[in-house]
C-alpha cells in the first residue's frame, strides 16, 4: 500500500513539473511512467504470487496436521514428503498465468491495432465520400489536425449509438492509430470545440500515450485471470466434492481446493483493484498533459474548455454504453464510465479541475454554455455537480503561459495547405482507387525527362489500365502542386491506401517500388517520400518487427550522427554555411567529440540510409536529442525550407520518433 | 498424491487455455467480419454516388433523345431497383440472398445503361455536349472505383470464409454465430463458367 501511495504522489509530481516543459519531455515522461508502471505491476504481481504461496503453504500444513490427527501413518509420510513441493505449485501456475495472459492480450491488441478497439466499441468507419455535413466536418478537422501534427490521417470511427460526448484514440503507434468519436460529440459541439477534442486525442498519439494504454489493458488482463482461475477452481471443487465424498482423503483435498479457490478470488480481486488504481493514476496525469498540448496545437483554449463544459451540461455527459467500454476506460477524452466513489479510481481528473486548468476565469457553472446546440436539455448539470471536487487546478498558470505563445499556427497552416490542393486531386487521394494514382504521380521524376518517360512506361506495363489512365489525367495537376503539399497529400492518401486488400496491396507495392527505383539513383526526397509512405503502410499488411534497441547512449553512434547531421546541414544551407550549421548542431550533443563534418559528396543517400538504419537501434530518449540537433541545424539560418521539413519528417518517421512539424517559411528566431 | 495434484493443475490449466483460445477465435472472427463489412461500405459509398449521377445523366440525354423514352424509362427503373437492392444488401453485407439481388439489379442497370449509351452514338450533338461528356466520365470512374472496392470486399470475404473453415476455428465458428459463409459480390460474369467437359473417348 505504501508503495502505491508513493507512486501516486510521484504522478502528481509529474503533472505539475511537466506542464511547462516541451514536447520531447512529455514523450519521455510517457516512457518513464511506463517504467514506473512496470515496476508497480511487478510489485503487485510479486505480492500476489507471494500471498498465493503463503496460503498454499498454510493449506498444506493444515492438511498434514489433519492427516496426523486421523492417524493415517502412511498418509502422513507421503504428505510431509510432498508439502514443500505442493506449496510452490499454485504460485508457479498463477505466475505463468499472469505472464501468459498479459502477453496474449498485448499481442492481440498490437496485431489488431486501434481498429480492433474501435470496432469492439461499436464504431463504424467513416468514409471521405460521406454526404452528411457533420461527418464531413469531423473528417475535415481530423485531416487538418493530422497535417498540423505531422502524422498520417488516422481512420475515424463513428460511434453511432453513443449519445454522449466522448472520443478516443487507440492504436500502438501513429501508423495504426485510429480515432473514435461519438455521435453526440460530432453533433453537439461547435467546430472549435470539436477541434479541441480532436487535438486532445492527437496529442495522446504524439505523446506516446496509446502504447501505455495498450500495455495497461494487457497487464490488467493478466491479473484478472487469477480471479478467473479462482472461480474455476472453486466451482470445480465445490461441485466435484459434493459428488464423491466417500473417501476422507479426497475430502481433505477438496476442502483445500475450495479454500485455495476462494483465496485466489480474493487475491485476484485485490490485484484488480490495485491494477485499476495504478491505471487511473497514470491516465489522469496523461489527460492533463493532453489538454495542455491540445491548447498548444489549436492556440484556442476556448475550444477544448467549451467541449468540457458541454460535457458537464449534457444529460448523458460522456458515459459510453458499449459493453466493452470498461476495458478501455482510460483511453477516452472524458470519463467513459459511471460511478467511481473515490477520485483515486477515476481515470480522468474531475471535469471542473480540467476546465479550470485551461480557463482559470471560469465561473464554475455548466448551464451558461454559450453554444448550446439544439436537441439537448441542459438540466442534467447536477449529475456532474455531485462530482465536484475542491482539488486546486494543478499548474494552471503554466498552461496559460503556453497558450499565449504567439507563434505561427500549425493548424491554420494545415488548412491553407489543403486549400492549395485542387479539389479533385484531394478527393482522389481520399479513396483507395484514386489514392494509388496520386501516389504514383508524386513519385514521377520532375526533372529528368528520360527517367520520367521510363517511369510512365513502367506504369503502363505494371499498373492496372484504368489506374494508369487516371494517373495520366492527374499528372498535370500534381506537377503544379507546391512541394510543400507533397507530404500532406501522402498523409491524406494513407488511410485510403490502408483499406486495400492484401492482394491489391501486393500489386500496388510492386508498382510503387519499380517507380521509385526507376532512375537507379534515387533522389533524396523521392526516397524520403517513399519511406514515409511505406513506414506507415507496411505494418497494415506485413508483420514488421520494430528495431530492437541495442544502444542506450549516442557515443558509439559518432559516424552515423555525423552523416545525418551533415546531410541535414547540406540540404538547408549553402555550401559555405553548411559547416557552421553542422557545428551548431554538434554543440547540442557534447558527448560526441569526434563528430566530423562530411562534404556533400560523402553524405549521399546510401550512407544516410545505412546511418538511419543503425540509428534506429538507439534508445528513443537519445534519439529525441538527436532530433533536437537536426532541428538546430535546420534553424541555423533562421529560415525553414520545404525540403528541410520533408527531410526532418522522413528522419523522424524512420527513427520512430514522432515530432510536431516545423513549418516551411516559419520565422523561428523566437523558437531558438 | 503428487499425481493427483498434477492432474488437478492440468484440469485447471487446460480449460483456461481452451477458453483463452476460444476468445482468440471469437475476436478474430469478429475482426474479419468487421473487415468485410467495412469493405462493403466502401462499395456502398461508390454505388450510391453512381445512383445519384444517373438521374442527371437521363435529364441531360432527354433533350436529345426524346424518341427513346422507353430506353430512358428503363434506365430509371433499373436504377430505382438497384437503389432498393443496395439498401437491402447494406443492411446485411455478406448475406447470400441480398448479394444476389444486388448483383442482379446491378446487372439490369448496366444493361439498360449500355443500351442507352449505344443509342446515344447516333446523336452527334449529344456526344458533343460538355455536360454529357463529364457525366459519362464520372460514371466510368465510379464504375472503376466500384470494381476496385468490390475486389477488396471479395478478398476480405474470402479470408473470413477461409478462417471460418480452418481446423480448430471450425469447431467454434458455429457456436459464436459465424456458422455460414459470407457471400461474394460478383457483377460481371453472371454465372461461374461451367467446368470444361473433358471426354476420354
Amino acid at each position: 500500500m505504501a508503495s502505491v501511495l508513493a507512486f501516486l504522489s510521484h504522478c502528481t509530481f509529474f503533472s505539475t513539473a511537466n506542464m511547462a516543459t516541451d514536447f520531447y519531455s512529455r514523450q519521455d515522461t510517457a516512457r518513464t511512467s511506463t517504467t514506473w508502471l512496470v515496476v508497480m505491476f511487478l510489485l503487485a504481481v510479486v505480492g500476489m504470487v507471494g500471498s498465493i504461496f503463503a496460503i498454499s503453504y498454510v493449506g498444506v500444513e493444515i492438511y498434514n496436521a489433519q492427516a496426523k490427527d486421523s492417524g493415517h501413518i502412511v498418509n502422513r509420510a507421503i504428505a510431509s514428503d510432498l508439502s514443500s513441493d505442493l506449496a510452490y505449485l499454485p504460485a508457479v501456475i498463477s505466475l505463468l498465468l499472469i505472464i501468459f495472459g498479459t502477453l496474449y492480450k498485448v499481442s492481440v491488441l498490437r496485431r489488431g491495432g486501434g481498429t480492433t478497439v474501435a470496432e469492439g466499441l461499436g464504431g463504424k468507419r467513416l468514409f471521405p465520400d460521406t454526404q452528411d455535413p457533420t461527418q464531413r466536418q469531423l473528417l475535415n478537422i481530423v485531416e487538418e489536425m493530422a497535417i498540423a501534427s505531422g502524422i498520417p490521417v488516422p481512420p475515424v470511427f463513428f460511434l453511432e449509438n453513443e449519445d454522449s460526448i466522448n472520443a478516443f484514440a487507440a492504436g500502438y503507434s501513429p501508423s495504426d492509430a485510429v480515432l473514435g468519436v461519438t455521435r453526440g460529440c460530432a453533433e453537439k459541439l461547435t467546430r472549435d470545440e470539436l477541434q479541441g477534442v480532436i487535438a486532445h486525442e492527437f496529442s495522446h498519439v504524439l505523446n506516446g500515450d496509446m502504447r501505455i494504454s495498450i500495455r495497461l489493458i494487457g497487464i490488467l488482463h493478466g491479473i484478472l485471470l487469477i480471479g478467473l482461475l479462482g472461480q474455476i477452481i472453486f466451482r470445480v471443487c465445490a461441485y466435484g466434492g459434493s459428488r464423491r465424498n466417500s473417501k476422507s482423503e479426497s475430502n481433505g483435498i477438496v476442502f483445500a481446493c475450495i479454500v485455495a479457490g476462494l483465496a485466489l478470488i480474493v487475491i485476484g480481486f485485490i490485484g484488480t483493484i490495485f491494477g485499476n488504481l495504478i491505471k487511473a493514476a497514470i491516465s489522469r496525469q496523461r489527460e492533463f498533459l493532453a489538454d495542455a498540448s491540445a491548447v498548444q496545437f489549436t492556440r484556442n483554449p476556448q475550444g477544448i474548455a467549451g467541449a468540457l463544459k458541454q460535457i458537464g451540461a449534457v444529460v448523458r455527459g460522456s458515459h459510453l454504453q458499449a459493453p466493452g467500454a470498461a476495458e478501455a476506460s482510460h483511453m477516452y477524452f472524458s470519463k467513459g464510465l459511471k460511478g467511481g466513489l473515490f477520485n483515486l479510481w477515476s481515470t480522468h481528473p474531475p471535469l471542473e479541475t480540467r476546465i479550470r486548468a485551461i480557463d482559470p476565469q471560469w465561473d464554475g457553472t455548466f448551464s451558461e454554455t454559450d453554444t448550446v446546440a439544439s436537441g439537448f436539455s441542459a438540466d442534467g448539470a447536477q449529475g456532474f455537480a455531485g462530482d465536484t471536487s475542491t482539488t486546486s487546478p494543478p499548474a494552471a498558470i503554466e498552461v496559460v503561459d503556453q497558450v499565449e505563445v504567439p507563434t505561427a499556427v500549425h493548424q491554420a497552416y494545415a488548412a491553407s495547405l489543403m486549400s492549395e490542393i485542387p479539389k479533385h486531386v484531394l478527393s482522389a487521394a481520399r479513396e483507395p482507387y484514386g489514392a494509388r494514382a496520386v501516389t504514383y504521380c508524386l513519385l514521377l521524376d520532375r526533372e529528368d525527362e528520360i527517367v520520367r518517360q521510363h517511369q510512365l512506361q513502367i506504369l503502363t506495363d505494371q499498373a492496372e489500365a484504368d489506374v494508369a489512365r487516371l494517373t495520366h489525367k492527374l499528372i498535370p495537376y500534381v506537377d503544379q502542386l507546391d512541394v510543400r503539399t507533397r507530404l500532406p497529400l501522402i498523409d491524406v492518401a494513407l488511410p485510403a491506401l490502408r483499406s486495400m486488400s492484401p492482394s491489391q496491396y501486393q500489386t500496388f507495392n510492386d508498382c510503387f517500388e519499380k517507380l521509385a527505383q526507376a532512375d537507379n539513383q534515387l533522389n533524396l526526397f523521392e526516397w524520403m517520400l517513399s519511406e514515409v509512405l511505406l513506414t506507415h503502410l507496411r505494418p497494415q499488411f506485413e508483420t514488421i518487427r520494430p528495431p530492437r534497441i541495442r544502444y542506450y547512449k549516442l557515443k558509439p553512434m559518432t559516424d552515423p550522427c555525423s552523416i545525418l547531421l551533415s546531410t541535414v546541414a547540406h540540404v538547408g544551407q549553402s555550401a559555405a554555411k553548411a559547416a557552421d550549421a553542422f557545428a551548431v548542431a554538434a554543440k547540442t550533443l557534447p558527448e560526441l567529440k569526434q563528430l566530423r563534418f562530411q562534404s556533400r559528396d560523402e553524405s549521399g543517400l546510401t550512407p544516410l540510409r545505412q546511418a538511419l538504419k543503425t540509428l534506429a537501434t538507439v534508445h528513443p530518449k537519445q534519439l529525441t536529442r538527436l532530433m533536437d540537433a537536426c532541428e538546430a541545424a535546420i534553424c541555423f539560418d533562421g529560415h525553414i525550407k520545404p525540403q528541410e521539413v520533408e527531410l526532418l519528417r522522413g528522419i523522424s518517421d524512420l527513427l520512430h520518433c514522432p515530432i510536431p512539424p516545423l513549418l516551411p517559411g516559419e520565422d523561428i528566431s523566437e523558437r531558438l | 498424491m503428487t499425481a493427483t495434484w498434477i492432474l488437478l493443475a492440468i484440469a485447471i490449466l487446460v480449460p483456461v487455455l481452451i477458453l483463452m483460445y476460444a476468445v482468440g477465435v471469437y475476436n478474430r472472427l469478429v475482426t474479419l467480419k468487421n473487415r468485410f463489412q467495412n469493405g462493403f461500405s466502401q462499395i456502398e459509398v461508390q454505388l450510391k454516388r453512381r445512383y445519384d449521377l444517373i438521374p442527371n445523366l437521363v435529364e441531360t440525354v432527354k433533350g436529345y433523345m426524346a424518341h427513346e423514352r422507353e430506353t430512358l424509362e428503363a434506365v430509371i427503373q433499373a436504377r430505382n431497383q438497384a437503389v432498393g437492392g443496395l439498401q437491402q444488401a447494406a443492411a446485411d453485407p455478406g448475406n447470400a440472398q441480398a448479394m444476389k439481388a444486388l448483383a442482379g439489379a446491378e446487372q439490369g442497370l448496366a444493361g439498360a445503361l449500355g443500351r442507352m449509351f449505344a443509342l446515344s452514338e447516333a446523336y452527334p450533338d449529344l456526344k458533343a455536349n460538355q455536360n454529357m461528356a463529364q457525366l459519362t466520365e464520372e460514371i466510368t470512374t465510379t464504375e472503376n472505383k466500384v470494381s476496385f472496392a468490390r475486389q477488396a470486399y471479395n478478398d476480405a470475404v474470402t479470408s473470413y470464409n477461409t478462417y471460418r473453415q480452418t481446423f480448430p476455428p471450425v469447431f467454434f465458428a458455429g457456436m459464436f454465430g459465424h456458422g455460414t459463409d459470407a457471400s461474394l459480390l460478383e457483377f460481371d460474369s453472371e454465372t461461374i463458367a461451367e467446368a470444361p467437359k473433358v471426354s476420354f473417348s
